[in-house]
């Protein structure tokens, strides 16, 4: 098994080549599953409930069924009757056109018994609150973690931090809403789902259904994004299958945007009570930290300490509560920008109390060799000597300061298969059972294969998003393009074998003697006896060459780090931060494709901007529910307040492919936190950290607008 | 039985009686299964569903990108409608192109939407293409993928381009318009008015962008009045001492005017703060001010303006001044029947300055937590003259009567300044909502007073020394 061609050799891997998807993106030609209408189409929707908790005592619907248009009703799609979140599933309708399925939602009676209930982690940890699980308490048993001896850490450190620090629930807030398309062919069930998993959605709904797996079938070219949203089968799509069957119609069923900040996943919040020691010469000696988090009804609310820093002595207690909430989901970077929040800041003190550079602080206690070479890289590009030393140092209303925070993440490859069908044209088509959820696969499967073989991209079909193709994995943990690229390396490599063959029997001499180059095979000892890609596909006569290919260890790998370093300016008239410039140095093993992996480091920073600066879900104490589930109030960062970024490549191509989505996304928060701090004088213990919040806490220090 | 109305969807000719309070998003995705316009959350915050709307004005047609989720389909009549559809070409065109080479797209859910605003702002005929341009085109679009960096640098690419910012023809001669283009005056002139009919309206829409979002289930099942079709309410004229704005203004039209842009210079950089392009081209000065949110930010700015409302009904008319416009949380003088006709703001003395501030969650395409407009003229060093005005501070858009009458006739001092602090503290009873606690609607009502005086007398008053003299 060959590995990569080095970085020199390439001529498509690796270079900043648009994605095949664009024209037909740009031209609006692309279909999502919100847009599919076949003929006959009936649209369906869900009833929700509007309690945080409560009993469904009843459901009546005779006047729904009695409208005209409504074509079925499910009144019971919930599987206990006992609500926990408000926007939980109660029952679910199919209609002839949108018109009479508003008016249908409208003409349910539900009878519920409503009970108390925690809308937030707050009340939910208080004694005697109301359980969200009747036989079990809010606050779940710990995880504890650790190493050494906290306590010896803490008696020889010559300086320690503490505090507590808070950050909030955000959602995914996908452009397209969760949804599906389905319809039956006899006995099997076809989906059109905005996903980012078509064979876990085959596994997942055909559970739900009770029937065959290979009997489902689940189809996504194109979807509205998902972040970790989309990593699971819905509820949804298992209602919208037995609306179609019950009607013999296709049925298509798409949250509304409400019912998708209610209940289409989020980030789980956190509270961390914290404490951090060091020697006067910068060696970290212990950590110590006590934190909460909830998933809503659901758990893994966990975040990742101490971070990257390895601590000989440390001890985390982490603890998940429940709350009337719609359950958490994986949101890129699960558990890591909360920690670099954190941790990030809670260095940066520490480095203030030693009387130390926060670079220089780092430097000594990341263990991490590619991560000190990409700080020292950031440092120089971004121009770290100009920050000020003293923190609040500009005068006037406008306060400048820069900050720095590391990211890492783990999974490289995994388990991919892949299919190639060679064409005696010269055509060939890759099929993989992934999904392009805006990163590029489509893209660099095509880029692997004509690489590997020598031929023009134009040639190639790259096939996806379809649970009949080979299986490959959930696009999630940034572990697709680690995955699929090897696959289709194999694949490819294993086509070039059997066509080398094909060769050798038609050239009589055996395989060994040959050689291929340039989509060329010709003879080592006599190399003007060759065979082209296109003469080599003629030898296939009138059949079709399949070829299977897997993912293979030694072509992707695991362990990602990065840093980033950000410049802010504070207006501390109004407690307004914008984000100036953001340097990103992001390791990412060999580029496939340079211009969608710089996008998807973008995509991931302006994320991190918008959860350090706008993003929260706000929960009503008093009805138990999403006050802001809509775009109006649920604020997310736009073009105009999007800084200038400089993205660093740290290549390290002998690596092969590592995953590159989400660690970029982690830094960022804590990076311009650290900036505020440098520019005021100030620290925000608390995301998001929005002009309230800030010109609250400029206050509170007396030099609120006290500057011109 | 609602009228038949007459419109040209990119290039074909649409007769259609469906409800005139249908949206044009619906009327799009549901009925005609034209799917590149996108739907993203029906309130126009997204941008997912912009299209271009097109009107007659003089012999030219001219362009308007808005968001398709806010706005009735019986006021397309006589209008061109466009859609991706109607902007693709056998090849794609330059914004199209910027988007793909420069990687701006991701998953593309965004992305159809952006292409409208982006063509839309080639098609203003005015100067080069600028990065500002390019911003304000991007104002109304999010995007949750891409970062925006990619689409932010592809002005770059666009302005290298020929042809573009000079005018419908210039831009179908250089391939960027398909040519149908060219025909739409023609045919929207062969369009006939709709016979005038006395309606029975429920609800009169203007912009729509507030009523859409507050009650889009209900308008396509009422009669609902649409105010666009009369272009009497609009336009802007200088009488003898005031300006008389039609109340269906947009506020890019207002914010456009030649009177205006004199009477309040720093327009622009307040228009950048409010809303996104989409919706100033939509939203209109009555209807900000009768839908009363004590936030809205133009009815503020006319509020420290003195403007006065000319109110009619049938053929009867009066007038009320704004500030008594409001009596109470979303309780108006107004009967039923009666429509915001004119709005007559007075031409100041001169030496009269004028500042607005808002500060909001996010800086842009965001509603305030508290905003505020000033008036002031001072003399001798004395202030002469001072209406102020608060939003987000009380049940309805404030005028500040008390801290107006405290300023006249005192010192241009630091000291003043705090004086009225302390008198708009009294005058104030924010509430805590979702766009923040009492108290911090309070620290505001003292920052942007500050900011009001030090903005406009940045010689005599300077934020420390009215710290100082608290
Ligand atoms: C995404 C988005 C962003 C926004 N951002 C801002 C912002 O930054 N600042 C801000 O102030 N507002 C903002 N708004 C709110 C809205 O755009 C404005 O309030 C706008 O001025 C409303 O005008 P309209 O013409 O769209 O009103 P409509 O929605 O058409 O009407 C509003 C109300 O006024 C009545 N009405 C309208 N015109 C008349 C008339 N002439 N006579 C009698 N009654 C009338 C209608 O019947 C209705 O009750 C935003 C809205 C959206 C959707
Ligand atoms: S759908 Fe979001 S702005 Fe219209
Ligand atoms: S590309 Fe996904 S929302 Fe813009």
């Amino acid at each position: 098994m060959a590995g990569w061609k080095s970085l020199k050799d390439m001529t498509v891997l690796s270079k900043p080549l648009p994605r095949l998807d664009g024209p037909d993106k740009v031209a609006g030609q692309a279909k999502y599953t919100h847009d599919m209408h076949p003929k006959g189409l009936l649209y369906a929707g869900l009833l929700v409930s509007p309690h945080p908790a409560a009993r469904v005592v009843k459901i009546d619907a005779s006047k729904v069924r009695r409208l005209p248009g409504v074509k079925a009703v499910l009144t019971d799609v919930h599987p206990t009757g006992t609500v926990r979140y408000a926007g939980e599933e109660i029952a679910a309708v199919a209609a002839t056109s949108p018109e009479v399925l508003e008016d249908a939602l409208e003409l349910f009676e539900v009878e519920y018994e409503t009970l108390p209930f925690v809308a937030d982690i707050d009340s939910a940890m208080q004694e005697n609150a109301p359980r969200v699980f009747a036989n079990r308490p809010n606050i779940r048993d710990p995880r504890v973690r650790g190493e050494g001896d906290v306590d010896a850490g803490f008696a020889r450190a010559d300086a320690v931090v503490e505090g507590e620090y808070r950050t909030q629930v955000q959602t995914h807030s996908t452009l397209e809403t969760h949804g599906s398309m389905v319809y039956w062919e006899g006995d099997e069930l076809v989906i059109y789902d905005s996903t980012q998993a078509v064979h876990g959605v085959r596994e997942g709904v055909a559970k739900f259904l009770d029937m065959p797996v290979n009997k489902v079938r689940v189809v996504c070219k194109h979807m509205g994004a998902g972040f970790g949203s989309k990593l699971q089968p819905g509820r949804y799509t298992a209602i919208a299958a037995r609306l179609a069957k019950e009607t013999g119609a296709p049925v298509k069923l798409m949250l509304t945007r409400k019912q998708d900040f209610l209940g289409g996943g989020n980030r789980p919040n956190s509270i961390s009570h914290v404490k951090l020691a060091a020697t006067k010469d910068g060696k970290l000696t212990a950590f110590y930290a006590k934190t909460y988090g909830t998933a809503g009804i659901g758990t893994n609310a966990g975040i990742r300490l101490p971070f990257i820093y390895t601590i000989p002595n440390w001890k985390h207690e982490h603890y998940d509560v429940f709350t009337n909430a719609g359950p958490a989901r994986a949101f890129r970077a699960p558990g890591c920008p909360q920690a670099s929040f954190v941790m990030e800041q809670l260095m940066d003190e520490l480095a203030e109390k030693l009387n130390m550079d926060p670079l220089e602080f780092r430097l000594k206690n990341d263990s991490n060799a590619t991560r000190q070479k990409e700080w020292r890289l950031g440092a120089k590009k971004f121009g770290w000597q100009r920050r000020h030393k003293k923190p609040g140092a500009d005068t006037g209303r406008y306060k400048r300061g820069m900050g720095l925070a590391a990211s890492i993440w783990w999974p490289g490859g995994r388990g991919t298969k892949a299919t190639m069908t060679i064409y005696p044209d010269g055509t060939l088509d890759v099929k993989c059972g992934t999904q392009d959820i805006g990163t590029g696969t489509r893209t660099y499967m095509a880029m692997v294969a004509a690489e590997e073989l020598d031929i023009p991209m134009k040639r190639i079909r790259p096939m996806l998003g379809d649970s009949n193709f080979p299986k490959s994995g959930a696009s999630g943990g940034s572990t697709t393009t680690p995955s699929v690229g090897p696959a289709i390396k194999n694949t490819s490599e294993r086509a070039k074998t059997k066509l080398m063959d094909l060769a050798a029997q038609f050239l009589g001499v055996p395989a060994t003697d040959l050689a291929w180059d340039s989509g060329t095979v010709y003879m080592k000892t006599n190399p003007v006896k060759k065979l082209t890609w296109d003469e080599l596909c003629q030898l296939l006569g009138t059949e079709t060459l399949e070829v299977h290919g897997q993912w293979v260890e030694g072509l992707s790998s695991r362990g990602v780090a990065g840093c980033q370093f950000a410049e802010v300016t504070v207006d501390t008239w109004t407690g307004q931060i914008q984000v100036n410039k953001i340097v990103a140095v992001a390791d990412c093993g060999l580029i496939l494709n340079r211009l969608t992996t710089e996008s998807q480091v973008n995509g991931a920073i302006l994320q991190g901007i918008s959860y350090a600066l706008l993003e929260e879900r706000h929960m009503d104490p008093e009805t138990g529910t999403m006050v802001n589930a809509n775009y109006g109030d649920y604020k997310i960062l736009g073009a105009k307040e999007t800084p200038a970024i400089e993205v660093i490549f740290y290549d390290e191509p002998e690596r092969g492919v590592i995953g590159i989505g989400e660690p970029p996304t982690i830094p960022t928060n804590a990076a311009i936190a650290n900036a505020v701090y440098n520019a005021t004088g100030v620290r925000m213990y608390e995301l998001p950290m929005t002009p309230d919040r800030v010109l609250t806490a400029l206050e509170a220090h007396q030099f609120a607008g006290k500057e011109d | 039985m609602p009228p038949t109305i007459q419109f040209i969807l990119n290039d074909r000719t649409i007769s259609t009686d469906i409800p005139t309070g249908l949206l044009v998003l619906d009327f799009l995705r549901k009925y005609l299964h034209l799917h590149g316009t996108k739907e993203g959350c029906k309130e126009g915050d997204c941008g997912a569903c912009t299209v271009l709307v097109g009107e007659l004005r003089g012999r030219k047609v001219e362009y308007l990108p808005v968001t398709s989720c806010l706005m009735p389909v019986g006021e397309l009549h006589g209008k061109h409608l466009v859609t991706i559809e109607g902007l693709n070409l056998p090849q794609l065109n330059p914004a199209q192109e910027a988007i793909v080479e420069e990687g701006a797209t991701q998953c593309g859910f965004c992305t159809p939407g952006i292409v409208v605003s982006m063509t839309g702002y080639l098609m203003q005929a005015d100067g080069p293409v600028t990065a500002d341009g390019i911003k304000m085109a991007l104002s109304g679009h999010l995007c949750r993928c891409t970062g925006y960096r990619s689409l932010k640098q592809s002005w770059m690419y666009l302005q290298q381009r020929p042809g573009q910012r000079r005018g419908i023809e210039a831009l179908v001669k250089a391939g960027i318009l398909p040519e149908y283009f060219l025909e739409i005056p023609k045919r929207l002139r062969a369009i006939p008015p709709l016979p005038e009919k006395a309606p029975s309206p429920q609800v009169v829409i203007a912009g729509g962008t507030d009523l859409y979002v507050q009650q889009g289930e209900r308008l396509p099942d009422i009669p609902v009045g649409v105010l666009n079709l009369r272009p009497e309410l609009r336009g802007i004229q200088r009488e003898n001492g005031h300006l008389r704005v039609g109340a269906l203004t947009t506020f890019e039209e207002f914010a456009a005017h030649a009177e205006v842009r004199r009477l309040v210079p720093d327009i622009d950089q307040y228009m950048a703060l409010i809303a996104s392009w989409q919706i100033r081209n939509r939203a209109t000065l009555g209807g900000n001010i009768v839908n009363a949110s004590p936030i809205a930010d133009m009815t503020i700015l006319l509020l420290a303006l003195n403007a006065t409302l000319v109110l009619q009904n049938g053929s009867a008319q009066r007038e009320v001044p704004l500030a008594e416009f409001y009596r109470g949380y979303k309780t108006l003088d107004k009967q039923p029947d009666e429509l915001v006709y004119d709005i007559l703001i007075p031409l100041p003395p001169p030496g009269t300055k004028i500042n607005w501030e808002k500060v909001s969650k996010r800086k842009y395409l965001d509603i305030a937590s508290v905003n505020s407009a000033i008036a002031v003229r001072v003399e001798d060093g004395h202030i002469a003259e001072a209406t102020l005005a608060m939003g987000g501070v009380a049940p309805v858009p404030l005028l500040m009567r008390r801290t107006g009458a405290f300023l006249i006739g005192k010192p241009l001092a630091p000291d003043t300044v705090t004086g009225a602090i302390e008198v708009a503290q009294q005058e104030i009873s924010p509430i805590s909502d979702i766009r923040g606690s009492a108290d911090y609607k309070r620290l505001l009502t003292r920052q942007l007073t500050i900011a009001h005086f030090c903005k406009l007398f940045p010689e005599q008053i300077k934020a420390r020394d009215v710290y100082e003299s608290q």
